[in-house]
């Protein structure tokens, strides 16, 4: 044993640990697979847009699970992916709601931010009074229209309905003739995303199965529209060469807070506070009798927001304890309509299914997916629920995501894409996105 | 036995100093031993590896020094293309170390200041894991007053006292979104003050061959009272905590070690230590305000760890000592207990050092170490935090003597 050999093993180890100063992982090399996103276009509603907080405005859309698939798909030959933003002076867009406090007993106390974007109304025959927004003239990758169902897409007037579809297109209501369908396809893309059907649910169950003209959109034009769509963006629009896509089930909206968070012990709980002895809460159904309210029946949001039960404002009897004035339909959804709910949603994501399948799309069950988080889980350390403000899932109006549940979406699309495609476009970070915002 | 040595170091891929939160650096030459020195009476911390060779040191003396901790720890999520680092951070691990006592005398004495668990791992406050952990501050200082006798003229024994004074830091955020969109966080910071001991038989067989055998008992950190600091929204902050306690244990290590002397000029030792992690069951956070958060105790299960130790010294000149060394460590965390204030794997060491002694009564001793953590893809099963982590470490150190 020379000193000289020890010396020199003590260059060697210097050399060794002085060229690799940084702990190095494996390098990995997104790809596209046999996808091209060189033209990704989002086609959808609400969810597709950003919509958050009971509104359309700058920082949801900023947020808006589309441009998270987009921004992703650039490491893999993905082009600029442009979304409708309002104009930064208009950022409140349609307004929304914010959370400014809880009362003495708990309850958060939610304002309305008034609408910046909103420019005046038009009259369309034959419908009414609609308002304008501020149009968006330049490019466009995410169509996330707000409130279209699927029985809406390839109607020639609903441009000029929809004030935000109206806000894309080139006319000012009621000038419009461009259905939805046409105008996604009307230039060429490579990949879409579809995520349509829910409001063809929504609308019924949000407003407590009271108006009949929300009723669900008939099962077999479902399925014909939805082909009829499938088929269209497969072509990859005018001057298109085919574009592949994912789609997306409809969630079952009776787990989002909008249906969980006011329930009949909540509001038993509440009562007993100034009358013990009261035991049952009478709501009129949707078939018109009254009766007492059950586990089974669905209280919606707003009821906890009128701070109805108990009162005499409009009644002698006190609202919701007494039969002779109950609990109004549109502030319930009872077990039939509720029945009615779950079947046009699983008969809508049987339809889904089958189509994504047989066209070869890669499909997100959106259903399952919200399912699974409804009852709580864990991500990177986040307690993820669908609680109502507290849940980071969704946002203040009970339906639409926080910006977190949106990135929770978005690699789930994420996930689906390169699953069907051989892709890895990269996922994202979901704890750089905030949930429902506490003062 | 170059050969033997070369090839040692070039069959362990490329070979260090901890495992989860425990430091290995007591001693500069050791540590450029590659931590060994339970079998060996090289020098005052020995009161450290082993109080029974105290006995046979052959001078009085006093010795300070320390190492320089630069770490990095590397994490990607499963499914991300971003790699996320630590920050640099440079944590100094002190040790000192005195004995005194007639050097003809059988009953010798010691004192010993030094750092056994620590650590220091800070990630951006808005990284991936920022909810499980953003970063973690913990030392626990022991002062360790020490008998050591010799039974014969060929073995000894020794036992310490142990006072341990901890503290920890802990830092994350709070799934809670803050009025201007930022996170909300939490801080738990407290001390602890507890006991122990650590004892050990030191013997010089006919061969040659010196062989040691020690036990450093645990102890348990319990920190009360320690501070809470919940920064949350206005609105819920009535509901959070201000107060903590809780139990870190500070396993117990046994160790075997020998020595050999191929050459007047040349010391070999050789160490086994097992580590008791598997007393390390949960991380449990009680807090003294349950409306908002409930009480954690977070899984960690551990199971028992250990370390090969291997160094070699060689006089190069009478005043010149070279050391060279290396180890491997078996990591005590089991697949899906991995957590980013300690991402621990199995882990090499590498360790080089120097001695030069100044004159007859003063020398100065430096050491270099470089960990290489193996790179691990783990998912937790509390915090579902899914992906690669990989953790470097380079250590230099210094001491200082004084013998008479």
């Amino acid at each position: 044993m020379n000193s000289k050999f020890i010396f020199r093993s003590i260059l060697a180890v210097a050399v060794v640990t002085a060229a690799s100063c940084k702990p190095e992982l494996k390098t990995i090399t997104p790809s596209k697979g046999s996808a091209d996103f060189s033209r990704y276009i989002a086609v959808g509603n609400s969810l597709t847009s950003g919509f958050a907080d009971g509104g359309l405005y700058l920082e949801g859309q900023q947020n808006a699970f589309p441009l998270m698939i987009g921004t992703q798909m650039q490491t893999v030959g993905g082009g600029t992916f442009s979304m409708p933003f309002f104009n930064a002076n208009q950022a409140d867009g349609s307004g929304y709601k914010k959370l400014t406090g809880f009362s003495a007993t708990g309850d958060p106390v939610i304002v309305d931010v008034p609408a910046q974007a909103a420019i005046g109304t038009a009259n369309v025959p034959g419908f009414g009074t609609v308002p304008l927004f501020t149009k968006y003239t330049g490019d466009l990758n995410n169509y996330g229209v707000p409130g279209i169902r699927l029985n809406n897409i390839t109607l020639t007037y609903y441009g000029n309905l929809n004030p935000y579809f109206e806000r894309l297109l080139p006319n000012t209501s009621p000038a419009n003739t461009t259905s939805y369908l046409s105008f996604v396809t009307a230039k060429p893309f490579t990949f879409f995303s579809m995520w349509l059907g829910n409001n063809d649910v929504l609308g019924y169950a949000t407003g407590g199965a009271a108006v009949a003209a929300d009723f669900p959109t008939d099962k077999a034009l479902f399925t014909q529209i939805y082909n009829g769509a499938v088929t269209a963006l497969k072509t990859g629009g005018a001057g298109g060469t085919g574009a592949k896509g994912v789609v997306a089930t409809i969630p079952d909206v009776l787990s989002t807070p909008y249906f969980t968070t006011v329930t009949l012990t909540a509001i038993l709980a509440k009562v007993h506070l100034a009358a013990p002895t009261v035991n049952t809460i009478y709501i009129k159904t949707g078939a018109g009798t009254t009766r007492p309210a059950t586990a089974q029946d669905y209280f919606l949001l707003p009821l906890s927001a009128a701070n109805l039960i108990g009162t005499t404002t409009n009644a002698p009897y006190p609202y919701g304890l007494d039969p002779r004035n109950p609990v109004e339909s549109k502030y319930v959804l009872d077990q039939a309509e509720a029945a009615v709910i779950v079947d046009y949603t699983n008969a809508y994501n049987a339809t889904i299914k089958a189509v994504a399948a047989s066209n070869g799309l890669a499909l997100v069950d959106a259903n399952a997916l919200f399912k699974s988080y409804a009852g709580g889980k864990i991500v990177n350390g986040a307690a993820v629920s669908a609680a109502y403000i507290t849940g980071n899932l969704f946002s203040l109006d009970g339906i639409h995501l926080t910006p977190f549940g949106y990135a929770i979406v978005a690699n789930e699309f994420i996930k689906s894409i390169n699953t069907q495609y051989g892709a890895s476009i990269p996922t994202v970070d979901v704890t750089k996105y905030r949930g429902v915002k506490f003062p | 036995m170059k050969k033997i040595l070369l090839s040692f170091l070039l069959a362990v891929p490329i070979l260090g100093y901890a495992q989860s939160y425990q430091v290995n650096l007591q001693g500069q030459k050791q540590t450029a031993m590659g931590g060994a020195g339970t079998g060996v009476a090289l020098d005052e911390a020995a009161v450290f590896f082993n109080p029974g060779a105290v006995s046979f040191l052959k001078k009085n003396g006093v010795q300070a020094g320390g190492s320089a901790i630069f770490l990095k720890a590397a994490f990607r999520e499963n499914g991300s293309n971003i790699t996320e680092y630590t920050k640099e951070k440079l944590t100094v691990d002190p040790s000192v170390y005195a004995v005194f006592g007639n050097p003809n005398n059988r009953l010798r004495f010691g004192l010993g200041v030094y750092v056994p668990f620590g650590g220091a791992v800070h990630w951006d406050p808005n990284w991936t894991g920022k909810y499980t952990v953003t970063s973690l501050d913990l030392q626990a200082i022991y002062v360790q007053p020490t008998l050591s006798y010799k039974i014969t003229d060929h073995i000894g024994i020794g036992a310490g006292f142990v006072y341990t004074n901890g503290k920890v830091d802990l830092k994350r955020g709070v799934p809670l979104t803050l009025n201007d969109g930022t996170s909300a966080t939490a801080q738990l910071k407290g001390h602890s003050n507890d006991f122990g001991w650590n004892a050990g038989i030191y013997v010089e067989t006919v061969s040659g061959v010196t062989i040691g055998v020690t036990h450093r008992s645990q102890v348990t950190a319990q920190v009360k009272d320690g501070d809470a600091i919940f920064k949350v929204p206005q609105a819920l902050q009535d509901g959070f905590p201000t107060k903590f306690s809780a139990n870190l244990p500070l396993p117990a290590t046994s160790s075997i070690g020998l020595g050999f002397y191929p050459s007047s000029k040349t010391i070999i030792a050789v160490d086994a230590n097992w580590v008791h992690w598997s007393k390390y069951k949960v991380l449990a956070f009680d807090y003294n305000n349950n409306s908002r958060i409930p009480n954690t105790s977070s899984p960690r299960n551990y199971h028992d760890g250990g370390a090969l130790r291997i160094g070699i010294q060689n006089m190069a000149t009478e005043r010149l000592a070279l050391r060279l060394g290396a180890a491997y460590a078996f990591t005590p965390v089991g697949k899906g207990y991995v957590t980013p204030e300690v991402p621990d794997a199995n882990r090499i060491l590498l360790s080089a050092g120097l001695g030069y002694k100044a004159s007859e009564r003063f020398s100065i001793d430096l050491s270099f170490l470089y960990e290489n953590v193996k790179s691990r893809n783990e998912t937790n099963i509390e915090t579902n935090l899914s992906g690669d982590f990989k953790t470097v470490a380079y250590i230099p150190g210094i001491a200082l003597s004084y013998k008479w």
